[in-house]
């Protein structure tokens, strides 16, 4: 922080270079007799060319209030971010920054239309970046125990690989589970019925499928989430993770706008949950989900226990209110709609089917008949079993600083706001729901991926404004804090 | 000009509001005409090139097709004067608050302290008219007030540029140089 102007460590142009660099190699070998390599390596050159000029020609300035990455080539950059606006300062390492012993900081500021992309990322040598991180968290946090965070912290809960694999597993949206399982017992049938012959691409198709759908997101979720840690130190709460990929995020708690407790059928089943918070500036540019996890699928006690440590800004004593009378009959009369519109849509494939079927012999002949219009009963079944639930457990309330959103038939979440968060609210009316004085409510809030907007389920539509009304009264009455909530 | 809420026949609620120009229907329509145009061109492809594709689906398929055309068209034709009669906007001191739709009513609500950026804009049918849509932009969504008359659309956004502009100024410490100048 004294002003010294520094490079990013010369891997970055290796970093940069690789991706292109290997779509360059396919090509060599693709075209490994033709006249194109001698281009292809002039390219190579040129590009490696490139980048050493980006890294040789671009400095980070860190002064006593603010960074400023300045590059000086054809296109040229002078980015000034004041310690002020920093939203957050994380550090991560992927695979080459372990082989060449460096770590990727990332430096977020509080703006929503950048919100996908880190401000800054920037290449050190591993221990300067925790060096320059722990001093930019320092001011950020005015905590002097910031850069002792790592040595003295005792997280608030433990999680055993196990738990990392029960989230990995269980915490995949129950639809996506059912998709991969019919694919994994299509892919069993079909092996099983060619059983000694040679198996078809059916089931080698199904199977990519099931990866695809089910165990490549849990995979992805059991490296991204092992050796998981969370604490709070001040206002600041650390987390650190990961396996191949490693993250050390941390955050202001004056961040977060909502908290979001959820569990799939799965958890409810083995009475787990856990919780996920929509912060601004957490941005990693990797496209990778960027809600950071603040419990990951503990049991009910542990996951409430750590919101009220790591969160009590967002606890409160809830009077929740279910949907009143006339939504019940609105969503009746929609899950009616919805069944109707699928036995129209299944009827002509029901019929051909059947035609088409009734002439085959034995249990095919018998069964495949009535498959699509069982399906189709089911299907309607279940559109009704799923608005009885969601009648049960959707739920609304309004606190004096916070209010809560209960959604969701299947997957459940609970989401608790902050009224001086919300910057927008709509109250939309269907021509259904206008008839029993229903109505729906959809809030937006700025979250790590710009923006988030969250629906409520149906309500009288006065009851919904009063959520607008609150947000108005906190700005009138000055309860609203613009110098801890502006973005 | 865009005109305030008539006092006959409007709710108490309505005090305040604004309703737009009736020009705005004629720009919906045009602008759905042009949007049907797309769908009746979709439906003249699968006409005469999908048979083959789409098998003893294809009949199925067509005539889906033109029952979706035969919806759109009533919902294009009767959509406008609705959309005309119910749109309501009113710009407070410390909220823009917008009320539209044809079958779906919406209410949006936007506090001016969260308002980030204001824009005009107007394609090539609303300049023949005259008219301008104004985009506000928040921190966490867009909301927009679509077809006022370009001067209305104007003093929409200088008025709001001014209610923030003040906003602003109040938050200025009060020992700021800016702040000092008479």
């Amino acid at each position: 922080m004294s002003g010294e102007t520094v490079r990013c460590h010369p891997s970055v142009i290796v970093e940069k270079s690789l991706p292109i660099l290997a779509v360059l190699a396919a090509l060599v070998v693709q075209f490994e007799k033709s006249g194109v390599l001698p281009a292809l390596a002039v390219l190579a050159i040129g590009l490696l060319l490139f980048n050493y000029r980006q890294w040789s020609r671009t400095t980070i300035r860190f002064n006593e209030t603010d960074v400023v990455v300045e590059r000086d080539t054809l296109f040229k950059l002078k980015k000034t971010l004041p310690y002020a606006k920093i939203a957050s300062v994380n550090v991560n390492r992927g695979i080459a920054n372990r082989l060449f012993g460096t770590s990727r900081l990332q430096i977020n500021i509080n703006s929503g239309s950048s919100a996908m992309v880190p401000e800054a990322v920037l290449t050190f040598k591993q221990d300067m970046a925790e060096e320059i991180r722990a001093a930019i968290a320092e001011r950020l946090s005015e905590s002097e125990a910031a850069q002792e965070e790592d040595a003295a912290a005792e997280p608030l809960a433990t999680f055993s690989p196990a738990d990392v694999v029960v989230h990995g597993l269980f915490s995949v949206s129950t639809y996506q589970t059912l998709f991969g399982s019919v694919f994994l017992v299509y892919s069993l049938l079909q092996l099983y019925s060619s059983a000694g012959l040679a198996a078809d691409g059916r089931a080698l198709a199904s199977l990519v499928f099931f990866f695809i759908v089910q165990l490549g997101p849990s995979v992805s979720l059991i490296f991204r989430y092992y050796n998981y840690k969370v604490y709070r130190r001040g206002k600041t709460i650390f987390l650190q993770h990961g396996l191949i990929r490693t993250y050390k995020t941390s955050f202001d708690v004056s961040r977060v706008n909502a908290v979001r407790v959820k569990s799939t059928l799965a958890a409810r089943l083995l009475h787990r949950s856990w919780i996920e918070v929509e912060v601004v500036g957490l941005s990693s540019g990797g496209g990778e989900s960027l809600r950071p996890v603040l419990c990951l699928l503990k049991d009910d006690a542990t996951q409430q226990r750590l919101l009220r440590e790591l969160v009590p800004e967002f606890v409160y004593d809830r009077s929740p209110e279910r949907q009143p009378a006339g939504a019940r009959r609105m969503l009746l009369i929609r899950a009616a709609t919805f069944s109707l519109a699928l036995a129209l849509a299944m009827a002509y494939p029901s019929l051909r089917v059947y035609h088409e079927a009734a002439d085959l012999a034995g249990t095919a002949g018998a069964v495949l008949p009535w498959v699509l219009p069982l399906a189709t009963l089911l299907g309607a079944l279940a559109i009704f079993y799923a608005t009885h639930v969601s009648c049960r457990i959707t739920e609304f309330d309004t606190g004096k600083d916070l209010f809560a959103f209960v959604n969701g038939a299947v997957d459940r979440e609970t989401v608790v706001m902050n009224y001086d968060k919300v910057q927008m609210v709509r109250i939309t009316r269907g021509p259904v729901a206008g008839l029993f004085g229903v109505a729906r409510a959809e809030v937006d809030l700025l979250s790590s991926t710009g923006g988030a907007s969250i629906s409520s389920g149906y309500f009288s539509e006065s009851r919904l404004g009063a959520i607008g009304e609150t947000v108005m009264e906190r700005i009138a009455s000055g309860e609203y804090d613009w110098r801890k909530n502006s973005v | 000009m865009s005109s305030p809420c008539p006092a006959n026949g409007s709710s108490t609620a309505d005090v305040g509001y604004r309703r737009l120009n009736k020009k705005c229907v004629l720009s919906m329509y045009i602008g759905h005409a042009i949007s049907y145009a797309v769908l009746l061109a979709g439906y003249l492809l699968v006409g005469l090139y999908a048979q083959g594709f789409l098998g003893p689906y294809y009949d199925p398929v067509r005539y889906a097709f033109l029952a979706v055309l035969a919806i759109v068209l009533v919902y294009i034709a009767a959509a406008p004067p609705v959309y005309y009669a119910r749109y309501r906007y009113r710009i407070a001191e410390d909220r823009i608050d917008v009320r539209y739709g044809v079958l779906v009513i919406r209410h949006i609500l936007v506090p001016i302290e969260r308002v980030h950026q204001v824009e005009v804009s107007r394609g090539p049918a609303n300049s023949v008219l005259g008219l301008a849509d104004v985009t506000i932009t928040t921190a966490g969504g867009v909301a927009a007030l679509n077809y006022l008359e370009i001067a209305e659309a104007e003093k929409v956004a200088d008025l709001l540029n001014d209610l923030i502009g003040r906003l602003l100024r109040d938050r200025r410490p009060a020992d700021s140089p800016s702040s000092r100048v008479s």
